[in-house]
């Protein structure tokens, strides 16, 4: 008797002009007790929408157009909203994405806890409170009395997501779905969690559904996967052989568009011979936020807080530069400095030999031209009142002083070595996916014919066939143009694929520079190694606690500056 | 594709399409009023206080027996005008140093806000008072006098639109193609902050039109003989218990107007805030 049985599930959104969209067409699937099901699929397959649903809930507009959904006994869809508050919690629990907006600030994450004990299971105070404590316990949440009386933003996200776990797990319930748990968190603090979650599963009994877009955590952590597109199962079966040998053309391609750090790069980089002198030199850069004025500080000194500290590294020409490190490495704030949006507190940045302004606007244009900047989010890089044509042409004649008609000729030739339809020229940014307005961005960068362009995670937003095709094209337009990159990215996958040399960064300090292919396979490095093992989902990432973040402070590991 | 959908969510609320039929007819008497009003307004043309429904005069006369109809149709311009003329300059005023606030920061930005704070601390309507006993009645003197007494709201509200535009890739890919601050101004910051400038503009606009009635009341606002609404309700008001409908009428011209103009800019800004939501997302 399988736990959960799902049949020919249809749910559909209705949008402003009052049309269905399908969101999830006839979708089946069944769970047996203590099982772990991993549906994976890139954004807008469906893949939340069923994970919703099986809590009984679904985002407005939505609808169900069909189907059924049982659940221990239960038609989740003919239940009252008395029977569905005592479903979810009890029967089935939910780990969302963003444990921080799942948690409520004025509360203690102990009263959290504690609520949920009081009232599903009906637990006395001090009962639940023992209870509580055993289960930060058992999450592997250090110093559980501290962390009882602690507020959600007082706690490391990592621990937060221990946290939301720990509810989830509070009534012992017979399904627990995890929706993208670990995609908000470092590959360190990832590994963490998801070894946590695997081993509980081999404690209590409950089947699990593990939705993500990455197909090498569903191989890590499932016995079976769905893989989904457009609303419908392409494929299904046992985890490692849909990783390994998948079936469909889909799955293949989805497979092959997954950046291995254990795997030499497939695609081609610009040939060593051709890397020219030195372009970009950076010596001994220094970043810290100064604390904010406080009444503290006239009774203790309070320090600042070191974000980059004598970073020094140089760029050859046509040469591509990786920057990896978790957030809070103070990679985005290098880039923001070598770009200009951000003085330094020390250090110099040489440009073909030149000491360059800290500040950006007192650079010199041909300056600015030279060093471009591509941004992690697409959409908000590019001005939504502005049409595709104006983007580009604006940068052109401002940076080349062209003619307007020129401008046009440029913008099109670089629109079609973007492979973007021509007609973009009259779209607004919110017209295009995701993908294409990174192109977009990426084509304002070329359009200024630079020597250096820096990718800030520009990737990291994207679905990883979409990453695939972007990072493509960005190699295309370097070759094209013999342009420098700084490629700044948390993915050593990525880095790899790219990148001649590599640049590891922690806590603001460089901890390794190599050339990449010699540092992914034989690094000797322990933080590197660590980095890699984590990548590469391998259990004995975890058991190096020198490089678990904060663990028992109360430091948050990511902080809201970072990318 | 965007006004669309806007005009859409518009037309399906009722409140909203109410409220635009309210402004509209009160825009178009207005407007129009010199041509249609059927009597001078400023001469003698009947007995006074005439009742409502007196054959040539629809809705009787006043105390001195002037056209009320006319009167009315009237009374509305000149608030209207000062209002209109008033929160434009105000909001105009108000885009300009809210966003150039939240762009530079620094100083400027501190001294920008620490001075609103202070205005918001006076209460509006002795602020105006105060400059009209000061400097004199006069439209010009009110138009000003109004449009200052808002300005700091509307900064707060516009200000804060633009903090959360300025961090963004757009306009920090701008600063880094080395253009003017003055460019960036008005190229990727005003017409990103434009819906928040209509609703801003729409929603005080109501509350001057009720100002300038006010003003006008108490003796601060319009002088007599232009016609006026609540300079009508001013005089009517001693003659209360013999003709009440001389001052429930521009009353109701002044409410509906207001509403009118309330339900319009609160549909506007649902529709706009919709739309934006959605684009960020």
């Amino acid at each position: 008797m399988p736990i959960l049985e799902v049949k020919d599930l249809k749910v559909g959104y209705v949008d402003v002009q009052r049309q269905t969209l399908v969101a999830v067409d006839g979708v089946g699937f069944s769970l047996e007790k203590g099982e772990a099901l991993g549906i994976v699929g890139e954004s807008g397959c469906g893949k939340s929408t069923i994970a919703r649903a099986l809590m009984g809930y679904l985002r407005p507009g939505g609808e169900i157009l069909g189907g059924s959904i049982e659940l221990a006994g239960n038609f989740v869809f003919d239940l009252g909203p008395n029977a569905l508050r005592n479903l979810r919690g009890e029967i089935v629990a939910i780990v969302p994405q963003n444990p921080l907006s799942s948690l409520t600030y004025h509360m203690t994450v102990g009263a959290h806890l504690q609520e949920i004990l009081q009232f599903h299971r009906g637990l006395s105070a001090a009962h639940a409170k023992a209870e509580t404590l055993s289960l930060f316990e058992a999450t592997g949440l250090p110093e559980p009395e501290t962390v009882y009386k602690r507020y959600p933003h007082q706690i490391s996200g990592g621990q937060r997501q221990r946290v939301v776990i720990a509810a989830a797990l509070a009534c012992q319930p017979a399904l627990m779905i995890l929706d993208e748990p670990t995609t908000a968190l470092d590959t360190t603090t990832e590994m963490q969690v998801l070894k946590l979650i695997k081993d509980l599963r081999k404690k209590i009994d409950t089947a699990i559904v593990y939705i993500t877009h990455d197909l090498t955590l569903t191989n890590y952590m499932c016995d079976r996967v769905l893989v989904m597109h457009d609303g419908k199962i392409i494929e299904q079966g046992q985890a490692d052989t849909i990783f390994e040998q998948p079936k469909e053309k889909y799955t293949r391609q989805l497979v092959a568009a997954i950046p291995r750090v254990d795997e030499p790069p497939k695609r081609e980089k610009i040939a060593e011979e051709q890397l020219g002198g030195k372009l970009l030199e950076v010596k001994e850069l220094s970043f810290a936020y100064k604390p904010q004025w406080s009444m503290a500080q006239m009774f203790r000194a309070v320090d600042s807080q070191i974000v980059v500290k004598n970073v020094s590294f140089d760029i050859r020409k046509s040469e591509t530069l990786g920057l990896v490190g978790e957030s809070g490495s103070g990679k985005s704030t290098v880039a923001n400095i070598i770009s200009g949006l951000q003085p330094p507190m020390g250090g110099g940045i040489y440009f073909a030999n030149e000491l360059l302004h800290p500040r950006g606007e007192k650079r010199p244009p041909e300056v600015l031209r030279r060093i471009q900047l591509i941004f992690q989010d697409p959409l908000s890089s590019l001005n939504p009142r502005h049409r595709v044509g104006t983007i580009l042409t604006g940068t052109i004649m401002g940076f080349l002083g062209v003619s307007r008609r020129e401008a046009t000729d440029r913008a099109v030739v670089l629109l079609e070595d973007l492979e973007l339809p021509i007609g973009f020229l009259n779209r607004y940014p919110r017209q295009l996916s995701g993908g294409q307005q990174q192109r977009v961005a990426i084509a304002r960068a070329f359009a200024a014919n630079p020597d250096l362009i820096i990718c800030d995670e520009i990737t990291s937003a994207l679905d990883v066939s979409v990453q695939a095709q972007v990072l493509d094209l960005l190699m295309a337009m370097q070759k094209k143009n013999q342009t420098a990159c700084m490629f700044i990215s948390h993915d050593l996958g990525v880095i790899r694929e790219v990148s001649h040399r590599t640049v590891v960064m922690r806590h603001g300090l460089i901890v390794e520079t190599g050339e990449t292919e010699a540092l992914f396979e034989h690094t000797n490095d322990p933080y590197t190694k660590h980095l890699l093992a984590a990548a590469q989902r391998r259990d004995d990432s975890i058991d190096q606690p020198q490089f678990r973040l904060n663990t028992g402070s109360n430091q948050p590991s990511e902080r809201p500056y970072q990318s | 594709m965007s006004e669309a959908t806007t005009w859409n969510r518009i037309q399906r609320s009722p409140g909203t399409m109410i409220g635009l039929a309210l402004v509209l007819a009160h825009a178009l008497v207005a407007i129009f009023a010199p041509w249609i009003a059927p009597y001078e307004v400023t001469s003698i043309v009947g007995f006074p206080m005439s009742p409502i429904g007196t054959p040539d005069f629809l809705l009787g006369t006043d105390n001195i027996g002037r056209d009320y109809l006319s009167r009315l149709m009237m009374g509305g311009r000149t608030s209207i005008f000062v209002a209109l003329v008033a929160i434009a300059g105000s909001v105009a005023g108000a885009s300009f140093l809210a966003i150039s606030a939240a762009y530079i920061g620094g100083h400027y930005d501190d001294i920008v806000m620490r001075i609103v704070d202070t205005m918001l601390a006076i209460p509006g309507i002795l602020f105006v008072a105060l400059i009209v006993t000061g400097f004199g009645r006069s439209e010009a003197v009110l138009i000003f006098a109004i449009g200052f007494s808002y300005m700091p709201g509307a900064i707060r509200v516009i200000r804060s639109h633009a903090l959360t535009i300025v961090p963004l890739g757009y306009v920090q890919a701008a600063r880094l193609r080395g253009i003017s601050v003055f460019r960036i101004f008005l190229r990727e910051l005003l017409p990103n902050c434009i819906e928040i400038i209509t609703v801003e503009f729409a929603l005080r606009m109501s509350s001057s039109i009720l100002a300038v009635s006010a003003l006008s009341f108490l003796g601060l606002g319009i002088s007599p003989p232009t016609p006026d609404w609540g300079l009508m309700i001013a005089e009517a008001v001693k003659t209360i218990y013999a003709a009440p409908m001389l001052v429930l009428l521009p009353s109701l011209f002044i409410s509906t107007l207001v509403v009118g103009l309330n339900l319009a800019s609160d549909g506007l800004a649902n529709a706009i805030g919709l739309d934006a939501a959605r684009g960020l997302n």
